[in-house]
């Protein structure tokens, strides 16, 4: 089971965790090339093959590649009736890394 | 046999206040009697006192004997027919009549028999007649506490008055007025009269008025009783001066006076009340105004004054009193001031029906009551005194600002009705869990007591879901099936068709518990989505669609606003769960104040 942890991400958290799989909440800015907009503003690139990407506001679940580059493996959408608060997102993505929840999340081994 | 100084009796009786204290000491006299004297209930002391009679040996005369030689009587080293010589007398004169105190002696013999054959002496009103005690030993204990303490304090530079010459005397401050002081005059204004009050209860009945008088010091309030009604309600009339004396002070009832004052006055049949006219010297009303955005500020109950421009005059209305079931005229305004606050003051009775200033007037208004109705409103009450466009510095302020800038002005209400408890709306920061609600007994006591929580819901009770109701708006009424029409008992008209109404009961649960909870019709509004005419035709038409409705509805999660009161239904008394609002969730919302709970301290 404890392979498979992927934690939500901003785009400053990527840089820690090169070669994990992380869930990405972001705002889809482009569809030509993939730049997408991550809660805490920062852009992200998204590399995927025939991964669907409809809607405006996706989940990214996929591999860090480098700190501002995801590899998809699949997306949720993520609409809801009006724009999703991504300020809200982002204040919920740190608090899941705060230390007084260590034993509410899955962290990252380093191995 | 010692020798009496004699004639000392008759000078004690009949000198001016000056020479007795002259007479004060070095006189023989002989104590033909010593009494103990019953304390009145006005005396605060539980000390007795001895009324004793001295004699010259010609006459005698009535006498008390103050505090501190009380001992000697305890010791038997005074008694019937001592002779002793006065070191120090003091002489008090009230209501017309003289007290003497015997503040120090000393024995000279005892044991003698009565010396002579004192007579009462020829005086003239002050006849030592036990008519005199009797008056006396009433107002003997108040002056003689203040003359126990070693003063002789006389309280008017004239002891004998007549009716009238009352432009001499001194002028008491209201301020200084105190039960232990009977000879007084007060000079003030009546700044408000109440109406005749009649009351029965279950010790009799009788009638009564309220003056609230005013000067310079300060206010004190005056009540009449029964016969005093007859005679003084005419004699005071609101906004003139009188010199009033002769009334009682008494400790003030706070309960039925706001104002602040420790003492008050009881009207009696020989207080006399002559009008002044010289009414320089008098005060208008003193005023201490308090500004609307600071009202919050007040507890309820509080009593205040406020200056400001009528903004809105309400419609005359009318409330049934539940206690007296009376119905009352009420009229309410909105005043406004420079605060940029506006609020909500009542009048009632005569004042709403009369109330007659169209034109946006400055008014003043003191004594008014606090209340806490939906934020901060105001009432009149019996004391309270409302003036229209006073000549007052603030007001001309107010009219100046408002005539100037305040007729654009948007006014910050204190109907914001913003205090959850109170009316009902859904806290966010004083939710409770389901369990918390039942384990602490919410709505136990007769009270109605509020509550909010977040539940889903369970199960709703399809059996009855809905009633007909009066169309008619405002009336909810449930009416009847007569065959030709629906007919509503209460606006006494029959219709076509009803409006089905919802009523609900359904049990909801939380992580803790689960409770049921009762809901009108906008509760099933929100549970639904349709309303309840559409439902009962559902219902009618096809069941299994029905039941698909209500599993449909079921495992919805919303915010309730519920009030708890208890209920009595063939003698089982159980607490009821109310919906006062319903409201679906708004994941947004909810998500923000969690994670500002997250972050507050208390998540710390």
């Amino acid at each position: 089971m404890n392979e498979h942890i992927s934690m939500r991400v901003n785009s400053a958290r990527l840089s820690g965790i090169k070669g994990r799989t992380v869930r990405l909440p972001c705002k889809v800015l482009r569809m030509t090339l993939p730049s997408f907009e991550a809660s805490d503003g920062g852009q992200v690139e998204i590399q995927r093959k025939n991964v669907d990407m409809t809607a405006t506001y996706v989940e990214v679940i996929g591999n860090v590649v480098d700190a501002s580059t995801i590899k998809a493996m699949a997306t949720l959408p993520l609409d809801s009736e009006g724009e999703l608060d991504m300020q809200l997102v982002n204040d919920v993505i740190e608090l899941t890394f705060e230390s007084r929840f260590d034993k509410l999340f899955p962290r990252y081994k380093d191995t | 046999m010692s020798q009496l100084s004699a004639g000392i009796c008759r000078r004690l009786n009949e000198a001016p206040q000056e020479e007795i204290d002259q007479l004060a000491s070095g006189h023989t006299v002989q104590l033909l009697s010593i009494k103990k004297v019953a304390p009145t209930t006005t005396s605060t002391t539980a000390t007795d006192r001895f009324r004793i009679i001295i004699s010259d040996g010609v006459h005698f005369v009535q006498a008390m004997l103050a505090t501190q030689l009380n001992d000697l009587v305890a010791n038997g080293d005074i008694n019937k027919n001592t002779v002793v010589i006065i070191d120090k007398l003091a002489c008090n004169f009230v209501q017309d009549k003289r007290l003497i105190i015997i503040l120090d002696l000393h024995v000279v013999s005892r044991n003698e028999e009565k010396i002579g054959t004192p007579t009462a002496p020829p005086s003239t009103q002050d006849a030592p007649a036990p008519a005199v005690l009797e008056a006396t030993s009433s107002s003997v204990t108040s002056p003689a506490t203040s003359s126990s303490t070693g003063q002789a304090k006389p309280i008017q530079p004239q002891p004998r008055t007549g009716p009238s010459g009352r432009g001499g005397r001194s002028v008491y401050p209201i301020e200084g007025l105190s039960p232990y002081q009977n000879n007084w005059t007060i000079k003030a204004r009546v700044t408000q009269k109440s109406d005749i009050r009649t009351w029965s209860n279950q010790r009799g009945e009788g009638k009564l008025f309220n003056v609230t008088l005013m000067d310079e010091s300060g206010e004190i309030r005056g009540t009449g009783f029964n016969a005093v009604v007859d005679e003084l309600y005419e004699k005071f009339e609101e906004g003139k001066v009188y010199y009033i004396s002769k009334a009682r002070v008494n400790l003030a009832k706070k309960k039925f006076s706001n104002l602040q004052n420790d003492y008050e006055l009881s009207l009696e049949k020989n207080t006399e009340v002559e009008e002044c006219l010289e009414t320089t010297s008098v005060p208008m009303m003193k005023y201490n105004f308090v500004e609307l955005s600071s009202l919050e500020k007040l507890e309820r109950d509080n009593t205040c004054d406020v200056i400001g421009v009528i903004k809105e005059v309400g419609p005359l209305g009318e409330i049934t009193s539940k206690a007296t079931n009376r119905t009352i005229p009420k009229r309410d305004l909105t005043i406004v001031d420079m605060s940029q606050y506006s609020v909500r003051l009542t009048l009632w009775g005569k004042q709403a029906e009369q109330f007659a200033a169209d034109d946006l007037p400055v008014v003043a208004f003191k004594g008014v009551k606090v209340g806490d109705f939906g934020g901060r409103t105001l009432s009149m009450v019996s004391s309270s005194i409302m003036t229209i466009s006073p000549d007052i510095e603030e007001a001309h302020l107010l009219r100046g600002w408002y005539d100037g800038i305040g007729t654009e002005k948007n006014f910050q209400s204190h109907t914001s009705g913003s205090s959850g408890a109170s009316f009902g709306g859904f806290n966010r920061n004083e939710m409770r869990h389901l369990s918390d609600v039942k384990e602490s007994q919410l709505g136990m006591s007769d009270k109605a007591e509020f509550f909010s929580t977040r539940a889903t819901i369970m199960h709703i009770k399809s059996e009855n879901i809905s009633y007909p109701a009066c169309p008619t708006q405002g009336c909810n009424k449930k009416v009847v099936d007569l065959g030709s029409g629906w007919k509503c008992e209460k606006c006494d008209k029959t219709f076509e068709r009803p409006e089905y109404r919802y009523i609900m009961s359904m049990a909801v649960a939380d992580w803790s518990g689960q409770a049921w909870l009762q809901g009108f019709n906008e509760a099933g509004l929100a549970v639904f989505g349709k309303t309840a005419d559409e439902v009962h035709e559902i219902k009618e038409r096809n069941e299994a669609e029905y039941n698909a409705l209500m599993a449909q509805a079921s495992g919805v999660t919303f915010n309730f606003s519920c009030r708890a009161k208890q209920d009595t239904y063939n003698d089982q008394t159980r607490v009821r769960y109310g919906i006062s609002r319903i409201t679906s969730l708004d994941y947004h919302e909810e998500a923000k104040h969690f994670v500002n709970l997250l972050k507050s301290p208390w998540a710390q």
